[in-house]
């Protein structure tokens, strides 16, 4: 199986852990791109080193895939997408991403489906859920747009920041 | 060592799951609540499950007890996906036909007691699955576990097929452990035969 896409404007590629630690590292680093987890922003390059040989792992073992979403015309790398807690036995998954400022929605409306596309053709997944830090408005257009419904809250799912994390549930349900 | 403790409710008792007890609990897995499960056909595995409820308890990953009603073991209590750190679990309770709601709900709540107190466990989740017995939501929700949210086809009955999964949460409004200084507790594991000498 080839884990490796594109689509007509981005490369959509699983990550190599030798050579993408700044890239990754340059995205990570902006607190914004993960307030929505939410994630404390990575604070040196090490960290995303760590996270590549993490993600290796967790693919090896087919728990996890994540996705580094590049410009095709300049290579740029404009998000992470990741698919994980795989659930082989109930076909189900939870996906998660950080976009990059100068992801606009045109930009997450084409690789975000061929994602979906992805994981309920090739992966032959049912259900794939994602779960954002509650009332984060943002997110919620995003989910909408993508055709992603919303199925409630769990509450006080961790700390962050002294705060108990309420975590908000979207879905989409594949269709074939 | 001994983690899982007996405790009694009005009509009966949780206590931690035996070896002595696997005909009854083989018994209990020929009636199974949730859809889509089977029989169990192969009386080993609970051998296995009783094992395994000892080392989950012991590494605070999950707790089971088996309910007692009238001497007879009509159903277990179990707490799984145990995150101490985040101080949630799930909890789940498997019944026969005979087990009433009442001795269903009662068994449950003295095990979340024992999980706020001993662990500080303070979010309890419960998922009702499309299916079940309609009127264990209402049980729940008695005890005061709150609708979350509906997962839709978060449960695979058949090849093909999925149900619903209703999420519940009880969260106590009991003030959060507050840490202490390394070393300054001296019964880290939580054995409750702590004190006893063997």
């Amino acid at each position: 199986m080839n884990w490796n896409f594109v689509t007509d404007n981005f490369l959509i590629r699983l990550p190599v852990s030798e050579t993408d630690g700044a890239a990754l590292f340059n995205l990570l680093r902006q607190q914004s791109v993960s307030d929505h987890i939410p994630r404390l922003a990575l604070a040196v390059e090490t960290q995303a080193t760590d996270e590549l040989r993490r993600i290796a792992m967790r693919f090896e073992t087919r728990e996890a895939a994540f996705w580094l979403i590049e410009k095709e015309s300049t290579g740029e790398l404009i998000a992470r997408v990741g698919v994980q807690h795989i659930n082989w036995m109930m076909l189900n998954a939870q996906l998660q991403w950080e976009f990059a400022p100068a992801c606009d929605q045109q930009a997450i409306q084409e690789f975000i489906p061929a994602i979906i596309d992805f994981i309920f053709t090739e992966l032959r997944l049912h259900r794939l859920e994602v779960r954002v830090r509650s009332g984060h408005a943002e997110q919620k257009d995003i989910l909408s747009a993508l055709g992603f419904d919303a199925e409630g809250t769990l509450p006080s799912q961790f700390e962050y920041g002294g705060d108990d994390i309420h975590l908000d549930v979207y879905s989409i349900i594949s269709q074939k | 060592m001994k983690f899982t403790p007996e405790i009694s409710f009005e009509g009966g008792r949780v206590k931690p799951l035996h070896y002595d007890d696997i005909d009854a609990l083989y018994e209990l897995y020929q009636h199974p609540e949730i859809p889509g499960q089977r029989p169990l056909d192969n009386k080993e595995h609970l051998t296995r499950m009783v094992d395994y409820s000892v080392q989950m308890a012991a590494t605070q990953r999950g707790m089971m007890w088996a309910i007692e009603v009238g001497g007879e073991i009509q159903g277990m209590v179990s707490g799984f996906d145990w995150q101490p750190s985040h101080l949630r679990i799930m909890m789940r309770v498997d019944g026969l036909p005979s087990l009433s709601d009442e001795h269903r709900t009662a068994a449950l709540s003295v095990c979340i007691e024992f999980l706020q107190s001993k662990y500080h466990v303070r979010n309890f989740g419960y998922q009702w699955i499309e299916g079940q017995k309609p009127s264990i939501t209402a049980a729940i929700q008695a005890l005061g576990f709150q609708p979350a949210a509906v997962l839709r086809h978060a449960w695979r009955t058949g090849d093909s097929t999925f149900a619903d999964v209703h999420q519940y949460h009880y969260v106590s409004d009991k003030a959060k452990p507050v840490p202490k200084r390394l070393g300054d507790d001296d019964n880290p594991g939580q054995n409750l035969d702590a004190g006893v000498k063997h």
